[in-house]
C-alpha cells in the first residue's frame, strides 16, 4: 500500500457537488450517475484514508490522568468487572459500542469480495451508525473459511461489545450464523440485510394496508426474492398473524411450494427457505410470478435489480389498490411510474430519490440505540416487530399518504421514538439489563442521537474534520 | 433418505401437525407411474451429498424399468404410502427393500431398506417410524434375520434417524472416480 505523505490535491469539481434528488430519466443516466459518484468515492477515500477515528471521551489535563484512566487506578475497575460481569456495560464504553462484522461473501451487489474489500464498506456502516444512531461501531472484516469459524470468531470478540451487526454475508449461511450467534451470546445480534430491511419493509407493508383498508389476516401477499430480507420478511408477517396459506414467496424458480422440485435440496442447503416452503406451500398459488399475482392484495419484491423483472401487465392482474414495493437496489424490480400507470396504488421502493424509501437505514441506528440503552441480552423477533409498528406509528402520525407511507430518513425526530419503544420492549419482555420508562428512554435516545451531529459540526468548526477537497469551503452554512 | 425424526428443518411451525400418517400397501404395477418420481426426487437428493451420486439424464426411465423389475421379483418390496385425509388415495412416498443372501455370515438373510421417500409435507414425527417398522416387518417375513439400510455417507439426517433406532455402521462403501 502506498502511504501519501500529505493527502493529493482534488481539482473542484461543480458537477458532483450535489446529491441528484431526481430519479434518472434512462438507464444511461442511472449508469453515468453512478460511475461519477463511483469515481468521487475513490478520491474522497484516498484523501480521508478511513471514514471514523476513536476520539477520547475523557478530559486529558495531564499525563498524570493516566493514573485514573489507564494503571494503577484502573485495576480497582477491573477488579469490579472480575466481580460482576455486567459491570462491563457499565463501567467501560462496552454498553454503546458494537462489532460490525462481515466475512466480504455478499458486499453489497459486488458479491464475494473478501473480507479486505468490505472494509470501506463496513467503515461506512460505522460512520452511519455513529451519525444516525450515536452508536460506536468497530468495522471487524475477518477471514474465515467456513460459518463454523465465523461463529466462533464473533464468540471470542464478543466481550467488548454490546451488541453485534452483521453485514453482507451471503444467503443462506447469513441465516445459520444469525441464529447460533443469536443463542450463544448474552448480547444482541442482528443481521441489517435480513433484520433492518424486513423490518422498513413490514412497516410499510402495516401502512399500505391501512391506506387501502386492508387487514393482514385477510391479506393476499407474494414475496419475489427468497433471500436474506425475504426469508426474514416472510418470518414476520407470519407472526403479525399472516395466513401462511396466503403468503406465496417466488423465486427465480418460480412458487415455492412443498412438492418443487429442489424442496429437498433446500432441506439441507437452506431449512429456512424449506420451512417456509411447507408452512405456506405456495401460498395457494403455482407456477411463476404472473400466476402468483393474479389476485393478490401485495407484492413485495427484493430480488433483481432489474426494471424489467415485474411486467405491468401483472400488476392489472393484481387485486383491487394493489400494493407493489420493488426494493432492488439500484434498481427497483419495476420503475414506480411503471408500476402506478398499471394501477398500483402504493408503489415503495429502497431508493431516497423516488417517494416511499423502505430502507434498512431508518430502522438500524435506531434498534441499536434502543437495544444499547436497554442493555439488552438479545433482540428477539418481538422487538423487531415492535421497532416496524413503532416506525409505521411515526409514519401515521407525521401523515400517511400514498406518498408518504413510513417516515423519511430527514424526519430524524422518529428514530429516538422508535429507540425508545424497543428499550421498552426490551424491558417488558425482561431482557434489559437496564430497566428505565419510556420516557426516560426517548430522552436519552434524543441526547445520545444528537451528540455525534454535534461533534461532527464542532469538529468541522474548529478545523479539525478537513472539509471535502473537491468543494468551495462553504462559510456559516453547510450541508443541506 | 429422509426420514421424519431428527432434523429441525423437517416440521412447520403452522398447519399440518393434525394430519393422520399414512396409509401403507404393498404397490403395484398401476402405481409404477406415480413412485417412479417419488425415487427420483430421492435420488437427486442423495446427488446433494456426494457428487459421486450425481443422476444420469434417464434416469426417470431407469426408475420405471427398477420398479417394474422390483414387482416381479419376489425377493424385492416395494410398499407405496398414500395420503390421508385430503390427500387420500394420493401416493406420498415409497419404499423399496430387498432380501439377499449372506454367502459368508450369519444370520444368513439380510433384508436392505433400499429407499424410503415421503413427500416434504406427509414428514413428521411417527411416519418415518412407522415405515421403518413396517417394512422391517415385512423383511423378518421374508426370512431376513438382519435389517440393513443403505443412504449416503454424508446423509446425517438419515444416520441420526437409523442411530436412534439401534442401527449401526457396518460396512462402509469407499469411491472415487476413475
Amino acid at each position: 500500500m502506498v502511504q501519501a505523505a500529505s493527502p493529493p490535491p482534488l481539482e473542484p469539481e461543480k458537477s458532483a457537488k450535489r446529491r441528484r434528488v431526481s430519479a434518472p430519466d434512462t438507464a444511461e443516466d442511472e449508469a453515468d450517475q453512478t460511475t461519477a459518484l463511483g469515481e468521487r468515492s475513490v478520491r474522497l477515500a484516498r484523501f480521508y484514508q478511513g471514514k471514523v477515528e476513536t476520539v477520547p471521551k475523557v478530559p486529558v489535563r495531564n499525563l498524570e490522568d493516566f493514573a485514573l484512566w489507564y494503571t494503577p487506578g484502573i485495576a480497582a475497575v477491573a477488579r469490579a468487572i472480575a466481580a460482576d460481569p455486567d459491570e462491563s456495560f457499565e463501567l467501560t464504553g462496552r454498553w454503546n459500542t458494537i462489532a460490525i462484522v462481515t466475512d466480504g461473501s455478499r458486499v453489497l451487489g459486488l458479491g464475494d469480495i473478501g473480507p479486505r474489500a468490505a472494509l470501506p464498506v463496513m467503515e461506512g456502516k460505522a460512520l452511519l451508525f455513529r451519525y444516525l444512531g450515536g452508536v460506536d461501531g468497530v468495522p471487524i472484516p475477518i477471514n474465515v473459511a467456513s460459518p463454523e469459524q465465523f461463529i466462533e470468531t464473533v464468540e471470542r470478540i464478543a466481550p467488548a461489545f454490546g451488541a453485534i451487526n452483521l453485514e453482507d454475508i451471503a444467503s443462506p449461511k447469513c441465516f445459520r450464523i444469525l441464529e447460533e450467534l443469536a443463542k450463544k451470546l448474552p448480547i444482541p445480534v442482528w443481521h441489517d440485510d435480513q433484520l433492518g430491511t424486513a423490518a422498513a419493509s413490514v412497516a410499510g407493508y402495516l401502512n399500505a394496508l391501512e391506506l387501502t383498508g386492508r387487514s393482514v389476516a385477510a391479506c393476499q401477499t407474494v414475496l419475489l426474492g427468497a433471500g436474506a430480507a425475504n426469508i426474514a420478511t416472510a418470518r414476520l408477517l407470519l407472526a403479525l398473524g399472516h395466513d401462511p396459506k396466503r403468503l406465496t414467496l417466488v423465486d427465480h424458480h418460480g412458487v415455492l411450494h412443498a412438492e418443487r422440485e429442489d424442496v429437498d435440496e433446500l432441506m439441507i442447503r437452506n431449512p429456512w427457505k424449506y420451512r417456509l416452503a411447507l408452512a405456506t406451500d405456495g401460498g395457494g398459488r403455482t407456477g411463476q410470478l404472473r400466476d402468483a399475482l393474479v389476485g393478490a392484495d401485495v407484492l413485495i419484491a427484493a430480488s433483481t435489480p432489474d426494471p424489467n423483472t415485474v411486467q405491468p401487465a401483472w400488476i392489472r392482474t393484481m387485486a383491487r389498490d394493489p400494493i407493489v414495493f420493488a426494493l432492488a437496489n439500484p434498481v427497483p424490480e419495476i420503475w414506480p411510474a411503471t408500476a402506478r400507470a398499471a394501477g398500483a396504488a402504493i408503489v415503495a421502493t429502497g431508493r431516497s430519490d423516488f417517494p416511499n424509501q423502505l430502507n434498512n437505514s431508518l430502522v438500524f441506528p435506531a434498534v441499536f440505540r434502543g437495544i444499547l440503552d436497554a442493555r439488552a441480552r438479545s433482540i428477539p423477533d418481538e422487538v423487531v416487530l415492535v421497532a416496524a409498528r413503532e416506525l409505521a406509528a411515526q409514519g401515521r402520525r407525521s401523515g400517511l399518504s400514498a406518498d408518504h407511507l413510513i417516515p423519511t430518513m430527514e424526519e430524524k425526530d422518529v428514530f429516538p421514538h422508535i429507540a425508545a419503544a424497543v428499550a421498552e420492549s426490551a424491558v417488558k419482555l425482561g431482557i434489559a439489563r437496564r430497566k428505565l420508562g419510556r420516557s426516560e428512554f426517548l430522552e436519552l435516545a434524543r441526547s445520545r442521537m444528537r451528540r455525534p451531529v454535534e461533534l461532527a459540526k464542532a469538529l468541522v468548526r474548529a478545523g479539525l474534520t478537513l472539509p471535502m477537497p473537491d468543494e468551495r469551503p462553504a462559510r456559516g452554512k453547510r450541508g443541506r | 433418505m429422509t426420514a421424519s425424526k431428527g432434523h429441525s428443518g423437517e416440521t412447520t411451525r403452522t398447519g399440518h401437525d393434525t394430519t393422520a400418517p399414512v396409509h401403507l400397501r404393498p404397490a403395484t404395477a398401476a402405481d409404477i407411474a406415480a413412485l417412479a418420481p417419488l425415487l427420483v426426487r430421492l435420488k437427486r437428493l442423495n446427488e446433494e451429498f456426494d457428487p459421486l451420486l450425481k443422476v444420469r439424464d434417464d434416469v426417470e426411465e431407469r426408475a420405471r424399468e427398477v420398479l417394474t423389475h422390483d414387482l416381479a421379483n419376489p425377493k424385492s418390496i416395494v410398499l407405496a404410502a398414500e395420503g390421508t385425509g385430503p390427500d387420500r388415495a394420493k401416493i406420498v412416498g415409497v419404499v423399496r427393500a430387498q432380501v439377499r443372501e449372506r454367502p459368508f455370515y450369519a444370520p444368513t438373510m439380510e433384508g436392505v431398506i433400499l429407499d424410503i421417500y415421503l413427500l416434504p409435507l406427509h414428514r413428521r414425527h411417527g411416519v418415518g417410524e412407522y415405515l421403518l417398522s413396517e417394512t422391517t416387518r415385512l423383511l423378518k417375513e421374508h426370512g431376513a434375520g438382519i435389517v440393513t439400510a443403505e443412504f449416503p455417507t454424508q446423509n446425517e439426517i438419515a444416520a441420526r434417524f437409523y442411530a436412534k433406532r439401534g442401527f449401526r455402521p457396518i460396512s462402509a462403501l469407499h469411491a472415487r472416480s476413475i
